[in-house]
């Protein structure tokens, strides 16, 4: 017998194509992005020396890169919290944040995925942008010489959040009948089946070794809490609260 | 010692999880959840996280377990730990990591029989490649396969 507790809708929206403008948009699955974004970011100026936003095509990933910090993507609640209700997330395109010190020292702890981003990426894994994907380049340059502590990764996925929800207030507003494709997930109880639990042991030593736990948007960051100040306590989440985006990964 | 750039999960990885995606949609099991599970610094709250995940799993009268873990080296202290605590329990589990031939266990106990590993690199090493050394499907079937066999076993 199978009884359902709550329900999780996510639409998709495929975007085939991102672009700069005079603002941030989307429109017959293109993308645009305000060019002059990064000038409204209230910057720590003792922290952060410059960011970018760049786009990289499919194809172009013969370049540079510094440190990958994460890859998240472009998800916003429509509807009710994280793990039911209506979600709206971008297909085809997704956000990479890089980040190091000017003088080049890497935002990494146990080995760094900086060099030419083809031989650093491998494309098409579950956490991983597909080959035809479009990448969001979040792109980090801090201070030299600043004090390498908790406080960095905690500001800078805080500063990519901010860009982030710029396009989420879009994607919020969406009509369902522009999504790509509508995936439905249930909580649900089995009884009498066999009782499972998944176990997921997450970071939680310090710098570079952290995850925010329930944000107030999907792979979000504001709004959550980090869970070394949860004191690493174990923490029991539904499966659709998970895959709403509960996690949000700052290893 | 932690996580390394090519076993680290995404926040993307979290939310399109293989390995969730395969456990809830078998209908042979009632999944109860996800228990999210910290990796302090010190040993004391290690062993205490990590004793408090198998109290909750033994508090939720579960029949199983899958742990996986996105680290390694120190991490597998706290992995080790954890797990011993829920087969003390008397409660199956399945265990999921990066070993290779880097990340051999610096600890082990006798409830470490089933673990998959879930090195890709051709040298099984931490290649810096991001997503190299992930979960995908086929290793969550895998560990699924294995914890069903052991609650076989034990008759549940």
């Amino acid at each position: 017998m199978e009884k359902e507790m709550r329900r999780l809708v996510i639409r998709t929206f495929h975007v085939d194509r991102v672009f700069f403008s005079d603002s941030t948009e989307y429109r017959d699955n293109a993308l645009s992005i305000d060019k002059n974004m990064t000038n409204k970011f209230d910057m720590d100026a003792d922290i952060f020396d410059d960011v970018s936003i760049n786009i990289i095509e499919p194809g172009d990933h013969n370049i540079h890169v510094n440190c990958i910090m994460d890859i998240l993507p472009i998800s916003t609640k429509v509807l009710g919290v994280l793990g039911e209700g209506i979600t709206h997330t971008m297909t085809g395109v997704y956000v990479m944040i890089n980040g190091a010190e000017k003088n080049g020292r890497q935002m990494s702890n146990f080995g760094s995925s900086d060099g030419i981003l083809s031989k650093r990426l491998m494309a098409g894994r579950a956490g991983t942008p597909g080959p035809n994907d479009i990448i969001i380049q979040f792109d980090v340059i801090l201070k030299e010489g600043v004090e390498f502590s908790r406080k960095l990764p905690l500001a800078i996925h805080s500063l990519c959040d901010g860009f982030v929800q710029e396009i989420r207030e879009k994607l919020k507003k969406l009509n369902a009948g522009q999504a790509d494709e509508k995936h439905e997930f249930y909580d649900t109880i089995r009884k009498g089946k066999k009782k499972v639990v998944i176990i997921k042991q997450i970071g939680g030593q310090g710098a570079m070794h952290d995850n925010q736990l329930f944000p107030s948007e999907p792979s979000g960051f504001e709004g959550g809490f980090s869970n070394i100040d949860m004191l690493n306590m174990p923490m029991i989440v539904s499966p659709n609260e998970y895959r709403d985006g509960a996690i949000r990964a700052m290893t | 010692m932690g996580i390394g750039p090519s076993t680290k999960e995404t926040s993307l990885h979290h939310f399109r999880d293989p390995l969730l995606d395969v456990v809830a949609k078998d209908s042979d099991i009632d999944l109860q959840g996800v228990l999210l599970v910290g990796t302090p610094q010190g040993n004391k709250e290690k062993l205490l996280v990590g004793t408090r995940a198998a109290a909750w799993v033994e508090a939720m009268r579960s029949d199983g377990v899958i742990i996986s873990l996105d680290g390694w080296g120190n991490s597998h202290v706290d992995f080790a730990n954890t797990v011993e605590q829920i087969g003390k329990r008397g409660i199956p589990v399945v265990g999921m990591s990066f070993i290779g031939t880097a990340a051999t266990f610096v600890v082990k106990n006798e409830y470490m029989d089933t673990i998959v590993d879930f090195n890709k690199s051709e040298e099984g090493i931490e290649t810096e490649v991001v997503g190299e050394n992930t979960v995908n499907e086929r290793d969550a079937k895998k560990a699924l396969a294995l914890l069903k066999l052991k609650m076989k076993k034990k008759g549940v």
